[in-house]
């Protein structure tokens, strides 16, 4: 069975955001669609799935195998959901039902679950178990790994025999490991005979996938050809720079290769005898960490290895269990400051940002010129603090996020997956506002990523943690 | 944002409240008897007649209406404003704090509110500041608990993580994060409590344990016309409609935070 999408747009009112002229399905490869955030790439999939907002006005046809749909009719494909396609979500750590066992939710994707509950049950913990997830049929997804739950999410997604899958993000927020894992999946669907369509801006996956590649942006399909060829050879400029976005392809004055060796100051930080353990798990013991005046250094390893927690036990606001944490005299006066991961809960929520930003501004008597000087050079326009955190890009709010930090010239930056949610384009430009403020000021880094390739880009000296393999497998105790 | 239900509530409970502001000075005295006008009818100089012991009966509707909406609003201004101080304590401080004041705000919860103002006016018996207190002390607690775990959860966030790296201070936290966060929860809240103080007081009344009898309320306007009601209906009606219009109010001014 293959499946062809035909002269695709999706509008809102009057403003097209996706447009595309044909589109093939073959079985057994593997179609995956890059891009940035905002360029329409997952409209396209919820406009194939049926599954737009209602705002949304989508035309075109699909056709799946001899049958023809009218994409302009949200509900003509319910019927194919489950046996003939099915759409594995983003963050599945949010699209599982908190409330139901991995199992239980898995089953009520068979097809004989309204007839044979006992004997949909039983298919699912096979598929279940030849996932390698026996032990945790009976677990609640709060309990299972980023990776753990991308593969219940996919059993409850193929259980129902659908031959077109379609995956939107599918390795946000996956370490390398968790990642690698997902496209043997993936590939396993499609050595079954299945028809792939994947949505990501990551590229590593698209290249483990193969298969073809479509670059989109703006609505529209840039570049369009194997995976080999577009993602080395691409002949689009937009994807010569989407490649060049990638961590390990950077070229700035900061990145590792080109900096001039600073030998460290004076110890801001140092921890000795660290130890930290979560409801019976060992995250870190024994450890001893001195970070110097103008040293950048990172923490990196999988998810769940304590690598956030390190890095609050170092910043002395989560308690060692074990050790001590000295801090040095010039870090007072909120000259340490931190990064989050979701800047949107990082400001206060229901206050517009002029008024978070005069508050800090009126409290240490800084000069309202520092404000505008670090808006412009970070290129934000200044009609952005009239809004709420809520309404400004995830990359904005990054980078008014490094403003507030940079106001009070800190002697050291503790950035905590600050780029984990944004797409390449948009993590190259915050990483380097970042790092242009940093050497500015000659302030010490500390970074915790996951992505290794970021911090062999920003960082001199990295510190890994949760080397035992196997650790991130084991079930989480709930808390 | 204002929706028509909300406009029409408000000018509903304004009307009521010219009605409790002018009504004691156009009417001023509500204890005066005069026996040879027993149940008189209404007329133009006396809206809504003269009761069994020939009293006005418009002068002592404005009183009571005055007095419920001015107890109504004291007790729960009160109560929101200690039950907001001690949640927002127990949630910043903890330990011994916390549990101390959470232990008491179970005590209080494991009564029945009504029975605490009970206790309260048979103690003293009919004493307005008896019921006062007895009202404010068996709302505190709702305030208490909702203002301690919202307070909780915006105090562990890293919003107030981040503030306190910049060295901002508990007012910025207080002004910027809880108050902001807190204060469309408090409003609901408390629109619903002048509501059920208003109630509770005149439940009071009615049954004969609340305000003592020559001051006129508005639950013992309604038992005290009862006897007469195929005479004089309106006496018993009067009081009844102003209760149902200050609740249907209230209820209508309420804004999509209350359904949350």
């Amino acid at each position: 069975m293959s499946m062809r999408l035909n002269h695709l747009t999706v509008s809102h009112a009057g403003t097209v955001l996706v447009e595309v002229s044909g589109l093939d399905f073959e079985p057994g490869v593997p179609v995956t669609i890059v891009g940035e955030s905002g360029s329409g790439k997952s409209l396209l999939a919820h406009a194939i799935m049926g599954t737009l907002p209602a705002n949304l006005m989508a035309r075109g046809s699909l056709t799946v195998g001899r049958a023809s749909y009218d994409l302009s009719d949200r509900t003509n494909r319910r019927g194919l959901w489950g046996p003939v396609m099915a759409l594995l979500p983003q963050e599945p750590g949010l699209a599982l039902d908190p409330t139901m066992r991995a199992r239980e939710q898995v089953a009520e994707g068979a097809a004989s679950f309204t007839t044979d509950k006992r004997g949909a049950r039983r298919s699912a913990g096979a598929l279940l178990a030849s996932l390698g997830l026996g032990h945790a049929s009976e677990a609640f997804p709060h309990t299972l790994s980023g990776g753990m739950a991308q593969r219940v999410a996919f059993a409850a997604a193929t259980i129902g025999g659908a031959p077109v899958l379609i995956a939107d993000e599918p390795s946000k927020g996956l370490d390398r490991q968790a990642r690698a894992e997902l496209a043997e999946l993936l590939k396993r669907h499609l050595a079954g005979g299945g028809i792939l369509l994947t949505i990501t801006h990551d590229l590593d996956l698209a290249r483990e996938l193969g298969g073809d590649v479509l670059v989109m942006k703006d609505a529209h399909i840039l570049e369009h050809g194997p995976a080999g060829h577009v993602l080395t050879d691409p002949v689009h400029p937009y994807t010569r720079r989407l490649l060049a976005a990638e961590p390990a392809h950077w070229n700035h004055a900061w990145t590792r290769a080109g900096a001039r060796a600073v030998t460290p100051g004076e110890p801001l930080i140092s921890g000795r005898g660290l130890a930290k353990s979560f409801g019976g798990q060992q995250l870190f013991s024994d450890l001893s960490i001195t970070i110097g005046a103008g040293e950048r250094v990172s923490l990196s390893g999988p998810s769940g290895s304590g690598k956030t927690t390190l890095g609050n036990v170092l910043l002395r606001l989560l308690p060692p269990d074990t050790g001590h944490v000295h801090h040095a005299g010039s870090l007072r006066g909120g000259r340490l400051q931190k990064l989050y991961q979701d800047p949107a809960t990082a400001f206060a929520a229901r206050v517009p940002l002029r008024d978070s930003f005069g508050d800090v501004i009126r409290r240490h008597r800084l000069k309202p010129d520092r404000l505008e000087e670090l808006m412009a050079s970070l290129r934000l326009a200044p009609a952005l603090l009239h809004r709420m955190p809520g309404q400004v890009s995830g990359g904005e709010l990054q980078r008014l996020a490094i403003i507030r930090s940079m106001l009070l010239k800190p002697a050291l930056v503790f950035a905590d997956e600050p780029t984990s949610r944004l797409d390449l384009i948009t993590q190259e430009e915050t990483v380097s506002c970042l790092m242009d403020q940093v050497d500015r000021l000659g302030a010490a880094l500390l970074l915790v990523t996951h992505d290794e390739a970021l911090a062999d880009a920003v960082t001199r000296r990295r510190i890994p943690l949760g080397l035992e393999s196997g650790a991130a497998e084991e079930l989480k105790t709930p808390a | 944002m204002i929706t028509p239900v909300q406009r029409a509530a408000a000018a509903l409970l304004g009307l009521l409240v010219l009605f409790a502001v002018v009504g004691p000075l156009a009417w001023p005295d509500h204890a005066a008897q005069d026996l040879s006008r027993f149940l008189e009818p209404p007329s133009l100089a006396e809206p809504l007649g003269r009761d069994h012991l020939g009293r006005s009966v418009v002068a002592r509707l404005a009183h009571a209406t005055q007095l419920s909406l001015l107890m109504a609003v004291f007790c729960v201004v009160t109560a929101l404003l200690v039950g907001a101080f001690a949640g927002i304590t127990a949630a910043w401080r903890g330990g011994w704090i916390d549990t101390v004041l959470r232990g008491l705000s179970e005590a209080f919860i494991a009564l029945p509110a009504l029975l605490v103002v009970l206790i309260f006016s048979a103690v003293a018996n009919g004493d307005l500041w008896t019921l006062y207190v007895g009202l404010a002390l068996a709302q505190w607690v709702e305030y208490f608990r909702m203002v301690r775990s919202r307070s909780g959860l915006v105090l562990a966030g890293p919003a107030v993580e981040a503030a306190g790296m910049l060295k901002l201070g508990p007012a910025h936290i207080i002004r910027r994060h809880l108050w902001p966060d807190l204060r469309p929860l408090l409003a609901t809240m408390a629109t619903f409590g002048v509501g059920s103080s208003i109630l509770a007081l005149s439940t009071l009344g009615f049954v004969g344990i609340g305000i003592r009898p020559p001051t006129p309320e508005l639950g013992l306007m309604v038992t005290e016309a009862f006897p007469y009601y195929h005479e004089a209906p309106w006496m018993s009606l009067a009081p009844v409609l102003v209760l149902t219009t200050i609740l249907i109010g209230l209820l209508g001014l309420r804004n999509k935070e209350a359904r949350l």
